[in-house]
């Protein structure tokens, strides 16, 4: 006796999720094709659902009550002379694309309401059974070890940091005339000095200025634990761009050097740190860092601190700005700087005067080479 | 600009015989221009040495187009109507076909047939026919059937520089059909398909004229939510299952269409070869659409009953994706 599945069919133009609301027949009573056989109900009312065949109704499967949508299997009917049985004996109709999914998922067949002529199981059917999207995404490749420690630290940044900015224009017009002043007395084979070093040596001044920033939060803000733990030095990390990530290096007492010994020290350690030949402490226990996008970069920007540090600036492209000097408008090379500030750590205030102190010093003439 | 089918056909080939002394063109009245006008002007340009008419004896013809390739020139042979081709085929699938091979590739037969094919309304049972079927079944005849003026352009263009025997297709229908050719645009290699439209739910596979009917059907099932992938195989032999299977592995739904019968086509060939090498990829029956199995009547309103066109390639679509169809009359 072949088996005819009856399904929920298409009434009306958008029914496509049903309610059913009662079945006219028991399991084991005969039913005729076109005498309605269950009532659901649609968005809009409630519908009768005919017989799909003449035959015994032997199994229901979606009781009252439970939900079903355009073409789902809903019952069992077997019949006489019926013309196709989505179920032979033990073979289900399925194509094989549909087949191969469910064997790759291990899923049995006979679980799905086949949709496709004559309940034949197809691929929509099985990829609805074990919730898949209609075409599966390619399978993204895993993380790399430093995409992975990098999103650790700004997943952890984002969500446990309250971070604020202020953001400041600097000129560079004192600074370009020095550069090139220290250029020429450099020794020879000395590193060239880059707006970097400039930058390193005056947030470090800044800092030594104002302790209170120079400092990280450790402990639960909840707790008697909190502390805001004061640095000795300016230790300060310079984030370099490097293929699919970033590298930190951190570089220590910056207070101590002039600027040439910063550039050496800067090179050295940006270099080793392109060869993955950072020691564990070049990278660590900074209180700040600076991130200089370069003469490619943005206008501006705003950083994300990266923890246990507690406070970033971000260098905007330098660029020659029209601005209003002495009543007079003039053009200046220029670039904004964004600091981004943990508030557990300080306040806008005092965000806002290391910013102008930051400015002031590299605005001014007052630099030391060695 | 836009050109005629027949205009890029008579570009091509007076760019042929320009390019290489060798390229001479054979055939019945194609020195007056042949019966569709397709090489006009071409023997006052080139000569009537290498713009040959000849007897209407196309076993004759195709004999003597056949040695002149051997001999070293690069014939382009017109056969008026692929009906008559039949007297032509003990020389193409004896001989043509088979130097080649038999002379251990010690020859070769640089030869172009070109010759018209399909129903452009009202040419009788005689002068309607597309008989491509019989020559893919032939090992040595490269088959090849352009959708488009500019695709023809390329593809005869790459016939003639091919050095095989090629049989070259085109459908009368498309005669008229007006397209822009793009200036020094690659010519497209014999052996690989083109996808004529982009999609994701069934792929129509269609060549010729075909594919006109393929992208007004995709246009119809856009309409209606069904994105369908429409390849245009460009040539029958070989045939480029690569981008067949690429496409049917992605939509998991296939249909052939062409307008020769559908009984022993070239579509039963493509069928059974998804069958075999994409079986674990098909997600419903792969359908063929072609002619129902009758001589083409002379009376234009039986013709077009008798053709498939876009109506059936949406039915057949529907189908394929399990659903009513409505649009039966």
């Amino acid at each position: 006796m072949p088996l005819v599945a009856q399904k929920i069919p298409k009434v009306g133009l958008v029914m496509e999720d049903v309610k059913i609301v009662r079945w006219f027949k028991n399991v084991g009573d005969h039913v005729a094709a076109g005498e309605p056989l269950l009532e659901v109900e649609t968005e809009k009312s409630v519908v009768e659902i005919e017989a799909a065949a003449t035959g015994r109704l032997t199994q229901i499967l979606v009781q009252v009550d439970s939900r079903a949508v355009v073409g789902d299997r809903v019952a069992w009917i077997e019949a006489a002379g019926a013309p196709v049985a989505a179920r032979d004996g033990e073979r289900i109709r399925s194509t094989p694309v549909a087949r191969k999914l469910a064997a790759e998922r291990g899923i049995d067949l006979g679980g799905i309401a086949g949709t496709g002529p004559g309940g034949r199981v197809q691929l929509d059917d099985v990829q609805r059974a074990i919730g898949a999207p209609r075409t599966p995404a390619p399978a993204a490749p895993a993380l790399s070890p430093m995409r992975r420690a990098l999103a650790r630290a700004m997943t952890t940044s984002h969500a446990t940091i309250p971070q604020f900015t202020v953001a400041r224009s600097v000129d560079w017009t004192e600074l370009q005339f020095l550069g090139r002043e220290f250029g020429a007395r450099l020794a020879d084979g000395a590193p060239r000095l880059s707006v970097n070093d400039f930058l390193l040596l005056a947030v470090a001044r800044a800092l030594m200025e104002f302790p209170a920033l120079n400092a990280t939060f450790s402990g639960d803000p909840d707790s008697d634990d909190a502390r805001i733990v004061q640095a000795s030095g300016a230790h300060i990390g310079l984030v370099v761009a490097i293929d699919n990530g970033l590298l930190v290096p951190v570089i220590h007492d910056v207070e101590r050097f002039g600027l040439a010994e910063i550039a050496r020290r800067r090179l050295d350690c940006v270099e080793r740190g392109l060869k993955g030949r950072l020691k564990r402490e070049e990278v660590d226990g900074a209180t700040f860092s600076i991130s200089n996008l370069g003469a490619q970069g943005p206008d501006r920007f705003t950083a994300i601190i990266n923890p246990p540090q507690s406070a970033i600036l971000a260098v905007g492209r330098l660029r020659d700005c029209v601005v209003p000097r002495d009543g007079a408008i003039v053009v200046r090379p220029q670039s904004d700087l964004t600091l981004t500030v943990d508030h557990r750590v300080a306040d806008g205030r005092l965000a806002s005067q290391f910013l102008a102190r930051l400015i002031a010093i590299l605005e001014s003439r007052d630099w030391r080479l060695e | 600009m836009q050109h005629t089918f027949i205009e890029i056909l008579r570009r091509a080939l007076d760019e042929e015989l320009a390019r290489d002394p060798a390229v001479h063109l054979l055939g019945e009245d194609v020195a007056a221009g042949g019966a569709f006008g397709v090489t006009r002007g071409l023997a006052q340009k080139h000569g009537s040495t290498r713009v040959r008419n000849t007897p209407i004896s196309e076993a004759a013809i195709t004999g003597l187009a056949t040695g002149a390739a051997l001999c070293g020139l690069k014939p382009v042979l017109e056969i008026m109507f692929i009906d008559f081709a039949t007297l032509s085929m003990d020389c193409l699938v004896n001989q043509t076909a088979k130097y080649r091979y038999m002379s251990g590739g010690q020859l070769a037969v640089p030869l172009v047939v070109r010759t018209q094919a399909g129903a452009a309304g009202g040419a009788a049972a005689q002068h309607s026919q597309s008989l491509e079927a019989w020559f893919i079944h032939v090992p040595g005849l490269i088959v090849v059937a352009p959708s488009t003026p500019a695709e023809a352009y390329g593809l005869l263009k790459s016939a003639i520089r091919l050095g095989e025997p090629v049989l070259f297709i085109e459908h009368k229908r498309l005669y008229t059909m007006k397209e822009e050719l793009a200036e020094g645009a690659e010519l497209p290699p014999i052996g690989r398909s083109r996808i004529a439209r982009a999609g994701t739910d069934v792929t129509v596979i269609a060549y010729s004229a075909m594919v006109q009917s393929a992208l007004e059907a995709a246009q119809k099932l856009a309409d209606a939510g069904i994105s369908a992938e429409v390849i245009d195989l460009r040539t029958l032999v070989p045939l480029d299952m690569a981008t067949i299977a690429a496409s049917v592995s992605k939509t998991h739904r296939a249909l052939i269409a062409h307008e020769a019968v559908r009984n022993g086509g070239v579509g039963a060939e493509i069928a059974a070869r998804i069958g075999a090498e994409l079986f674990d990829e098909l997600d419903a029956p792969v359908l063929r659409v072609g002619c129902g199995f009758a001589p083409i009547p002379f009376a234009p309103e039986l013709e077009r009953a008798l053709l498939p066109g876009s109506a059936d390639l949406v039915r057949a679509v529907r189908r394929i994706m399990g659903l009513a169809d409505k649009t039966r009359e």
